[in-house]
């Protein structure tokens, strides 16, 4: 026990944790620089980068560490490079570490719902912004505990650098055995220390878990904001009853045929692999005018919605949103994607999911304030005014500062509603709004959908199943067959006098299932 | 014993006289020495101003105000080892030795400690400049490094106390035995070679245990997993005077070796100035001088000899 608390308080062996926590240090930084370059090259677009990447994984994942330091160490100097001891162990480090590390990163980027890149990509965001305002955040949250893990195998592997003279704690206590014969005590002491600082990565993991914890940080929000300070003075909760009058259809359809073409597809072609999905769509679709898309699954809608604001690219034909081809410049080349997040976000095209895609990490107040800062450049208060304005106008004021995963589908849905709204878009695309919701959610969302359509006059192309919905609310019905518009007209005569026989058969179907009004 | 052409050989100090030197000179000489030993105060420095030396700055003024770099092995007490009062120091034989070639050529030195297996690899990469750690210069080595020959060799067998196995040297009688090694000494091929004449007697074969210090090698026999660790004569008695309750000298060997300074090949001039300069050394009678400081057989002493394949 003596022998230990000599050896344990050994400035001798404790400098040896220095140059151990150096070569560490050294081996975890140059492996996050080299592993965020490997992961980018891997998640990019070029094979060849790609392939590259693959290649040094298979290399450096696949040779022992201590072969790697050796190599550093002795081989490199024979042309000519010729690095001190603790910077030959930082490298050799970090290149073993970087494969490592780049699986780690790209595992937390793949696990980060797509659906939250889609939503992100129709708000206009700009790859970097997705990767910096949605991904990251999330990835990162996934990557601590196997980033914490990495980081004591790192230190515990340090101590191979004993190979090539550097005087970290594994080797100053070999030497030190050597020479007292004290073996024992000596690795016991050793030992202790290198608890001791993986003890200490272990903390380091543990509070970091911690402080990004979202519930935590709502929870923190909760105590410190307050959830009724929030609400502006005289919103309730609740969505305010719509008006019962029904909008005079006449006048209305009389305004919508003067009016200028919001969304133009003519002779629209997409495959995918050998499957036609749009097989020469044409569709017109007037400002102030709220058509519902009518077909059975895979029929296309979706598929259309998606090219309408360039999501998805097709094979031929034109899609124009406010007389402007979407994705292509003057001359008809290709945007790169930056360019045409750009566009999404001038022309102003809104687009809400099934899956409602709201981004997890964030409230319902920073989902719809958030990308208004980050795509449209506007200052964090009014950004902020203008997302408190827009949850109460779906009511919910009172949920501000609930994250996506504490709220009802029903509730998520008119978040995601209020976010596709806040940067007053042009047209509002919905696909779907409804299906994913449990039937007792389905009326609150459409209820906010039928204000935006009476009370706002927005321009809106709806897909959906909802027959009652679509015949109370949309001026048109376009009823899409394998890729191709097979039937289309005034709500009212499609819904009641189908001419075309696979509308009236759907009709059918859907009318069996829920019967329409 | 079949590597009789061998030209070098890995030196170390030890004699058939050695048990007895160390009964007298530990008992008494040691201690006395020790003392005085941190503070390096043999007059050294009276090497630097004799008049060979001073010739020999004038003939290598390339070496004067250099700090060069020595590989070692820093896990052979009595030649290199951490000071156990001042482990930021290393201390033994070759340190000296190395001091006194620096305060007769005019350079400082640095120690870098690596494993046994890579002091030549170390060398040969340009992070070392020279190595001085109780090497065997062997023929195979010689291609690696040119070595300079300091002293003779003279192994010892450390066994378990009482010497259950009844083991002599390296002969029949390690059949069956195992033995710990070193990872790259020379008594590898020498316990390895010793498989044929015992299949031959019908016997098994010796095993090796490979390890990557003397402390582990050591450690092997304490847990009972090998039954005799052959090595440098001094190494072996600092182990069974570590432990004598538990460990013991079975018998001395001689191999057919010198200890060597390895230098490397490309540096003809800096070879032939630490050839010059260990000639003074030993010639002002300083190595000697040295293997009594630390307990070694001044009997082991030779001329030197380059080996250079």
């Amino acid at each position: 026990m003596e022998l230990f608390a000599h050896y344990i308080s050994l400035p001798y062996l404790l400098y040896g944790i220095v140059v151990t926590l150096q070569v560490t240090g050294l081996g975890l930084l140059g492996g996050l620089m080299l592993g965020t370059v490997l992961a980018s090259m891997q998640l990019g677009r070029s094979p060849l980068l790609a392939g590259l990447a693959r290649a040094y994984t298979v290399i450096f994942r696949g040779t022992p560490l201590i072969l790697q330091l050796v190599f550093v160490y002795d081989a490199l100097p024979h042309v000519g490079i010729k690095l001190g001891a603790i910077l030959a162990a930082g490298v050799a480090l970090s290149a073993n570490e970087a494969p490592f590390i780049a699986e780690i990163l790209r595992s937390g980027v793949r696990g980060v719902d797509p659906g939250q890149v889609l939503a992100g990509q129709a708000l206009g965001m700009t790859p970097w912004v997705l990767m910096r305002r949605v991904i990251a955040p999330q990835a990162i949250r996934v990557m601590v505990p196997a980033l914490g893990n990495e980081a004591v195998s790192a230190l515990k592997n340090s101590s191979l650098a004993s190979v090539i003279a550097v005087q970290e704690l594994t080797l100053r206590s070999t030497q030190l055995a050597s020479s007292t014969f004290d073996f024992f005590s000596i690795f016991f002491a050793s030992g202790v220390m290198y608890l001791a600082l993986t003890g200490a990565i272990s903390g380091l993991q543990l509070v970091a878990e911690a402080l990004l914890d979202l519930d935590r940080s709502a929870a923190r929000r909760l105590r410190a904001g307050g959830v009724t300070a929030e609400v502006p003075a005289g919103v309730s909760a609740e969505v305010p009853a719509l008006p019962q009058a029904r909008p005079d259809r006449g006048a209305r359809d009389a305004a919508l045929a003067g009016g200028a073409a919001a969304v133009e597809v003519i002779a629209l072609h997409k495959t995918y692999g050998t499957q036609p999905v749009l097989r020469g769509l044409d569709m017109t679709v007037r400002a102030g005018e709220v058509v519902a898309l009518l077909g059975r699954s895979g029929s296309g809608k979706s598929t259309l919605l998606r090219c309408i604001n360039h999501l998805e690219s097709w094979d031929s034909g034109l899609v124009r949103v406010g007389g402007r081809s979407l994705g292509y410049d003057a001359r008809g080349r290709v945007l790169p994607a930056r360019a045409v997040a750009r566009e999404r976000a001038d022309i102003g095209v809104g687009m809400v999911f099934q899956h409602f895609n709201l981004f997890a990490h964030l409230t319902a107040l920073e989902n719809v304030a958030g990308p208004l800062r980050w795509v449209h450049g506007m200052p964090a208060a009014q950004a902020a005014a203008r997302a408190h304005e827009l949850l109460a106008r779906v009511g919910l004021s009172h949920r501000a500062h609930a994250l996506p995963r504490h709220l009802s589908g029903g509730q998520q849905q008119r978040v995601a509603i209020a976010r596709a709204l806040a940067p007053s878009p042009t047209v509002l695309l919905l696909d779907e709004p409804t299906s994913a919701l449990d039937p007792e959610l389905v009326e609150e969302v459409l209820d906010v959908i039928r204000r935006l359509a009476v009370e706002e006059r927005l321009t809106m192309i709806i897909s959906t199943h909802q027959l009652r919905f679509a015949r109370e609310v949309a001026d048109r019905i376009v009823f899409l067959s394998d890729g191709v518009v097979t039937e289309e007209g005034r709500a009212e005569d499609v819904l009641t006098r189908p001419r075309h026989p696979l509308t009236a058969r759907f009709l059918r179907v859907m009318g069996a299932e829920a019967p329409a009004a | 014993m079949k590597m009789v052409n061998m030209a070098g050989g890995r030196a170390r100090a030890r004699g058939l006289f050695l048990r007895a030197a160390w009964l007298g000179c530990v008992a008494i000489g040691l201690c006395v020495i020790a003392q005085a030993m941190p503070a390096r105060a043999e007059g050294f420095g009276e090497l630097g101003s004799s008049a060979a030396c001073k010739a020999l700055r004038a003939k290598y003024p390339d070496l004067v105000g250099k700090t060069l770099v020595d590989a070692v092995n820093p896990h052979t007490p009595g030649y290199e080892a951490l000071d156990p009062n001042d482990p930021s120091k290393y201390i033994g034989f070759d340190i000296d030795l190395a001091e006194a070639f620096g305060d007769c050529l005019g350079f400082k030195l640095t120690y870098k400690a690596v494993t046994f297996a890579a002091l030549l690899t170390t060398l040969s990469s340009g992070q070392a400049d020279i190595v001085i750690s109780d090497i065997y210069a062997t023929s195979e080595r010689a291609k690696a490094a040119d070595f300079i020959t300091y002293s003779k060799v003279f192994d010892g067998v450390l066994v378990e106390k009482g010497n259950p196995k009844g083991i002599t040297g390296i002969n029949a009688s390690m059949c069956g035995t195992t033995a710990a090694e070193n990872t790259g000494f020379v008594e590898v091929p020498l316990v390895q070679d010793l498989a044929k004449p015992c299949e031959a007697a019908g016997k098994k074969a010796p095993m090796l245990q490979l390890y990557d210090n003397n402390a582990d090698c050591i450690q092997a026999i304490l847990a009972g997993r090998a039954d005799t660790y052959i090595n440098d004569v001094n190494t072996v008695d600092q182990a069974v005077k570590a432990y004598p309750d538990k460990l013991a000298k079975a018998t001395a060997v001689t191999l057919p070796y010198s200890i060597g300074i390895a230098v490397p090949k490309d540096k003809p001039a800096f070879r032939d100035a630490i050839m010059a300069a260990l000639i003074v050394v030993q010639k002002e009678g300083l190595e000697t001088k040295l293997l009594k400081k630390w307990s070694l057989d001044a009997g082991s002493i030779e001329e030197p000899k380059l080996i250079t394949k």
